[in-house]
């Protein structure tokens, strides 16, 4: 048997390392460009871990006893009776709950962190409308734009609403995501990191332009953005 | 009218009938096909029932002058979708016996001329006998299956490169909402609806379910339900497109397609709460002598779960499509916010119905493959116990996590951890049965059949699906992947990879309980390998289109992930071809497939110790239950003693 | 496989084992009335989100110019409970076997319905308010509504009772088809109460 368990493991870690590999290989995430991304991406990386180990387990486990224990079809003897053993079921009850604790409290924190605004955010109000996003600068007199332009490494506060259904507002660079709810206000922090020119996406179905309601969204450097402002309001 | 019995016995008394002449149908056979219950008195009094619905829309609306008179859409929810379905049923006969009994007629004692089936005709009548019942169920479930299917392969064409080519956007949306919801409540709820309804009377030893007519009458809305789903693509505006949820306020102004998933969704629930109740009163007060809890076989304690979740459940989902409804008929403003309404009601109310429907769509595929599991590994459950007690674990954690739907959708901040941790919880149990599973196989003597690799499929797919669910339990990661491919993946490794497997083992296990033959082990394997390899090839890279961006719900979209889709649409397309070789070789063993014996298995469960198929009254005498029901490999142990009189063992060992 | 099955196509089916001390149409009837508590319980919740947790949940209840007829609908309520004791009577009387009183019972207990009926449809009329007024009207017309139509399915079981009843049916040993539309006669008016406590009185 010891060899047998030897062999179980052996299995187990092959799987782990493809799977591993096939974590690592492909990118699976797009690039990170805001703060409240990289916590999440650390999160996603624990998930990750943990999900390789508990699949590679599984599937280890019936690789291995089809691979030794497969009879043929017309084989009539029945396996030992085993009905059950405590030890074991103990440790399948607590080493999961262990582990979704963990990946639970994680989350808690990096969801607490991903809401903190800093001092003073840049307060953007996001209007989804179909098919179009409409955003609006509160701190510089209401300027209305179409398109989404912010100031790296400064944290933004974006609160939603929408006109007529629901739109979710979403930069799959931002990591962020929310809902915009008519008759109701909806808020999330982004901290840019990263300049560059990325894709505003709605993300909830809103009817038949759902798929082409998209925005262009501008970070860059804050004198560029004090420029932009200063266009608009020209 | 087929009689399948000469001489008639009552044998349930019904209620106060104390009537013992047996009913005669009376006058001749065009009068019988007309007048009598049957598909012809089905279609007409559909329609007089339609007119009726009409005349009382129009008078009522000409009585209060209201303008126009003629209002289509509420003439179609009222005539079209409530008085003529009624009408149909009372057609085909569903209600004969409580016309006679409300009316105070004497009651026609059960002659069991309804009960069991001799030609093909009599799945196409109302039908008593839960084995009847059972395959219409099974049948007209993958029927439509076949039709979600096909919408699925259709948008998978569009999908195959960005832009539009094949239909227009809200075409799109109506497939995919269509796809959704026939996959739901045509396919996956009654599917397994359909194995228990054949299997849990026998494995409890009892003749019937508890209230065979109520039986019949959950079957016939079925087909209502999805009529009404498939033909909402002909009406003005097309199929209803707000997605299988229906969100509000997109589906308050949809077209009229959209009362069609309103009212379709209240026949498939009704058909659904009124099968979940019969269930539930079955196991309770139909077990045989000596059938414990503690001796049932999992199957049968999956389906008590899962009835409960029905019965307590289903009736949000009522609520919620109601509430839609009244918006969009009677101007109510339920999530209008103009009018005082509030938009995340319709969330929370269709969550807490739907959340819990994933379970009623998974908890009876847990029982099938342990059924499978223990049978084919010739070794008794591991953990027992413990198996029916997480189920009863996911039971209660499955009601309070509905919220983790909402992580993005503007719901209560204060919401979103304890839903998380509640979410995440559910692991716990479920883990609980994979690894009692896994621990089954462990020494056993494992046959490889192919329920036994659908089984083991399932349980390899469904890890996959859930650790994607703790992903999705995970708030910061959920809000990077919700309303993406990513969802779209994990509703597929789950739904697919789990229930779908597991109604397929269910189908070859029992096959040759059901249809007396057996099924080509070698085209089932086929059909399992190339299910197996082209719906990973489907469903898993939209994990990763997902996570790189690409939202659900979208006819169109950025040309990065043409490649990517070009493949997995290729992929779907072989997924879809696999199903052929399931239906051939099911429609081909079950015309002329070898005789497949009572048992050949060897499984101890009560239904293998009767001919297949079973007779129609299932047993000649209640068995009586003397141990666990997987005893395998324990020596001189047996689940249950078919008949006083019989000393001599006969089940087991061929 | 069992040897002796086929030989036994021509007899009835046996008789089930009774498995459980509870009657299965009485514990019918428990489910079905749950799940019907779980339908009143949704349109509870539309009622919770329209009037509590809605940012912009009315002030008053109902809204300003509009009025709630407090008091008919509590002589409604006293009649809709009064019922309860008719039907609890008329079962009571088919049980020791006096059919007049059991019949008069369920004339009484049906005539009552009936009037709770047709008060809730002069008070539909009279309200001063329609279903487009706004979500308080939604909810309003949404828990009376639903429960009217749970007096309308009660009347016609009652209905049936009645109609058996002066046929001659029921006896003190066969009394199942009084007790069921009797249970859910009470349930009915049990909802009733919260209902109008909901809606009415907070
Ligand atoms: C059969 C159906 C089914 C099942 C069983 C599940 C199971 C689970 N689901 Fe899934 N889900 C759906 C069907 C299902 N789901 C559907 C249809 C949707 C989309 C609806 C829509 O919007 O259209 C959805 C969406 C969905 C979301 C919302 C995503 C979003 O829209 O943003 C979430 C979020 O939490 C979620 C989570 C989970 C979790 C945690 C489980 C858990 O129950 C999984 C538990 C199982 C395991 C974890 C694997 C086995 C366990 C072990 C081997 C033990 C060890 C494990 C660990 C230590 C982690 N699901
Ligand atoms: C049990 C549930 C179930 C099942 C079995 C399936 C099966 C399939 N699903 Fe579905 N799906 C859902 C439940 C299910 N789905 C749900 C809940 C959604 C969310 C909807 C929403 O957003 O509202 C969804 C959404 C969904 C999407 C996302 C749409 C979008 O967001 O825009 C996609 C995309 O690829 C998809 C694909 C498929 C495919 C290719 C199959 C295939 O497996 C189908 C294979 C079957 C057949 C093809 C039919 C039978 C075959 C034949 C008759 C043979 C002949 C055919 C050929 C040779 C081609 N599904
Ligand atoms: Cu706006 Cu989708
Ligand atoms: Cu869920």
């Amino acid at each position: 048997m010891r060899r047998g368990i030897a062999q179980l493991v052996a299995i187990g870690v092959v799987i782990a390392l493809l799977l591993t590999v096939v974590a690592v290989v492909f990118k699976w995430l797009p690039t990170s460009a805001s703060e409240e991304f990289d916590r999440i991406q650390a999160v996603y990386w624990f998930a990750t871990v943990i999900s390789i180990g508990i699949f590679a387990l599984v599937a280890a486990v019936i690789v291995f006893s089809v691979w030794k224990w497969r009879v043929p079809l017309d084989d009539d003897a029945d396996g030992p009776p085993i009905h059950g053993h405590t030890g074991l079921e103990i440790a399948w009850t607590a080493v999961p709950a262990i582990l979704v604790i963990a990946i639970g409290v994680v989350s808690a924190v990096v969801l607490a962190r991903n809401g903190e605004a800093g001092t003073r955010p840049l307060e953007i109000n996001a209007i989804g409308q179909q098919f179009a996003w409409k955003f609006v600068y509160s701190d510089y007199d209401d300027l209305r734009s179409g398109q989404l332009v912010l100031p790296v490494n400064q944290e933004a506060r974006f609160t939603m609403t929408a006109v007529d259904v629901l739109h979710s507002f979403w930069v799959p660079n931002f990591g962020q995501k929310m809902d915009a709810v008519p008759g109701i206000e909806t808020s999330i922090i982004v901290t840019p990191t990263r300049e560059g020119e990325f894709q505003v996406v709605c993300a909830e179905l809103c009817g038949f332009g759902h798929a082409t309601m998209r925005a262009k969204a501008r970070v860059v450097s804050r004198a560029e953005f004090d420029r932009w402002i200063q266009e608009q309001n020209a | 009218m087929t009689t399948t019995l000469e001489h008639a016995t009552p044998d349930h008394p019904g209620p106060d009938h104390g009537y013992p002449e047996h009913y005669e149908p009376p006058r001749g056979p065009y009068w019988r096909l007309f007048f009598g219950p049957g598909l012809v008195r089905g279609v007409w009094m559909a329609l007089a029932f339609f007119v009726f619905g009409l005349l009382i829309v129009a008078g009522l609306r000409w009585w209060w002058g209201w303008d126009p008179i003629l209002h289509w859409e509420v003439i179609a929810a009222v005539a079209g979708m409530t008085t003529a379905p009624i009408g149909f049923l009372a057609g085909i006969g569903s209600f004969d016996y409580w016309l006679h009994y409300i009316v105070g007629r004497p009651t026609r004692p059960e002659d069991h001329s309804g009960h069991g089936a001799t030609s093909w005709k009599d799945y196409f009548r109302v039908n008593t006998d839960h084995k009847v019942i059972g395959i219409q169920y099974l049948v007209t479930t993958f029927v439509f299956f076949t039709i979600g299917g096909l919408m699925a392969m259709l948008f998978r064409a569009e999908l195959a490169q960005p832009g539009l080519q094949f239909v227009d956007p809200q075409t799109f949306n109506g497939l995919v909402s269509v796809h959704a919801t026939l996959m739901i409540f045509l396919f996956i709820i009654p599917a397994f609806a359909g194995i228990a309804n054949f299997v849990v009377p026998l494995m409890l030893g009892a003749p019937d379910m508890a209230f065979p007519r109520l039986n019949a009458l959950s079957f016939w809305l079925l087909p209502i339900a999805g009529l009404m789903f498939v033909t909402s693509f002909v009406v003005s505006g097309g199929a209803f497109g707000a997605g299988w949820t229906g969100y509000a306020p997109l589906a308050e102004g949809q077209p009229l397609g959209q009362t069609f998933f309103n009212i379709g969704v209240q026949w498939a629930g009704a058909s659904s709460i009124m099968t979940a109740l019969n269930f539930l009163v079955t196991i309770i007060t139909m077990r045989a002598p000596g059938m414990t809890f503690w001796r049932m076989p999992l199957l049968v304690w999956a389906n008590f779960t899962t009835s409960l979740l029905v019965v307590i459940a289903t009736p949000f989902i009522a609520g919620s499509q109601f509430f839609v409804m009244f918006d969009r008929i009677m101007h109510t403003s339920f999530f209008v916010p103009d009018g005082g309404g509030y938009v995340l009601g319709y969330q929370h109310i269709f969550w807490f119905y739907s959340h819990p429907a994933v379970y009623i769509m998974m908890l009876p595929g847990f029982g099938i493959v342990s059924e499978v599991i223990s049978s084919m590994s010739r070794k008794p459950i591991f953990g027992y116990r413990l198996m029916a007690l997480s189920l009863m674990g996911i039971l209660v954690l499955g009601f309070s996590v509905w919220a983790h739907h909402m992580f993005v959708a503007g719901m209560a901040d204060w919401l979103r951890v304890p839903m998380m941790i509640t979410t995440l919880l559910i692991a716990i149990p479920t883990g609980i049965k994979v690894f009692s599973w896994i621990a089954t196989l462990w020494r056993g003597r494992i046959h490889l059949t192919t329920p036994m690799l659908f089984a083991l499929g399932f349980v390899t797919m469904f890890t996959i699906g859930g650790l994607s669910g703790i992903y999705l339990g995970s708030v910061p990661i959920d809000i990077a992947a919700s309303d993406t491919y990513f969802i779209v993946a994990h509703i597929h490794y789950v739904l697919f990879g789990g229930s779908v497997f597991t109604i397929f083992a269910g189908v070859y296990f029992w096959f040759p309980k059901i249809t007396g033959r057996m099924y080509d082990e070698r085209l089932g394997k086929l059909h399992f390998w190339l299910t197996f390899v082209s719906f990973n090839a489907t469903f898993f890279p939209m994990h990763y289109v997902g996570l790189r961006g690409m939202p659900r719900r979208v006819s169109d979209y950025s040309e990065a992930f043409g490649d990517l889709n070009f493949a997995i649409s290729i992929a779907s397309f072989v997924l879809g071809a696999s199903f052929v070789v399931f239906a051939y070789n099911i429609i081909v063993s079950w015309v002329r497939g070898p005789i497949a014996g009572g048992n050949p298995w060897r499984a101890h469960t009560l239904e293998w110790q009767v001919t297949s198929p079973p007779p129609i009254f299932n047993f000649d005498e209640i068995p009586q239950v003397v141990g666990g029901p997987y005893e395998y490999g324990v020596p001189g142990a047996r689940h249950a003693v078919m008949s006083a009189a019989a000393a001599e063992p006969q089940e087991v060992r061929a | 496989m069992t040897a002796h099955a086929e030989t036994h196509d021509h007899h009835g089916p046996p008789l089930a084992h009774q498995s459980s001390r509870v009657d299965a149409r009485v514990l019918g009837m428990f489910l079905f009335i749950a799940s019907e508590a779980m339908l009143f319980g949704s349109f509870f919740t539309a009622y919770f989100f329209v009037r509590v947790v809605n940012p912009s949940a009315p002030e008053t209840w109902p809204p300003e110019p509009y009025h709630f007829p407090v008091f008919v609908a509590g002589v409604n309520t006293a009649i809709l409970v009064t019922s309860s004791f008719t039907m609890h009577w008329a079962l009571q009387s088919i049980k020791r076997g006096e059919r007049r009183a059991f019949l008069a019972g369920m004339v009484l207990t049906f005539l009552m319905g009936l009037a709770f009926l047709l008060t809730q449809v002069v008070e539909y009329i009279h309200v001063g308010f329609n279903t487009g007024d706004g979500a308080f009207a939604s909810v309003f017309f949404g828990l009376t509504g639903l429960h009217g139509a749970h007096v309308f399915v009660g009347l016609t079981l009652l209905g049936m009772v009645i109609v058996r009843g002066f046929r001659g049916h029921y006896t003190p040993e066969h009394h199942h088809g009084v007790e069921l539309p009797g249970i859910y006669w009470h349930f009915v008016d049990v909802m009733w109460i919260v209902v109008y406590a909901a809606v009415y009185l907070i």
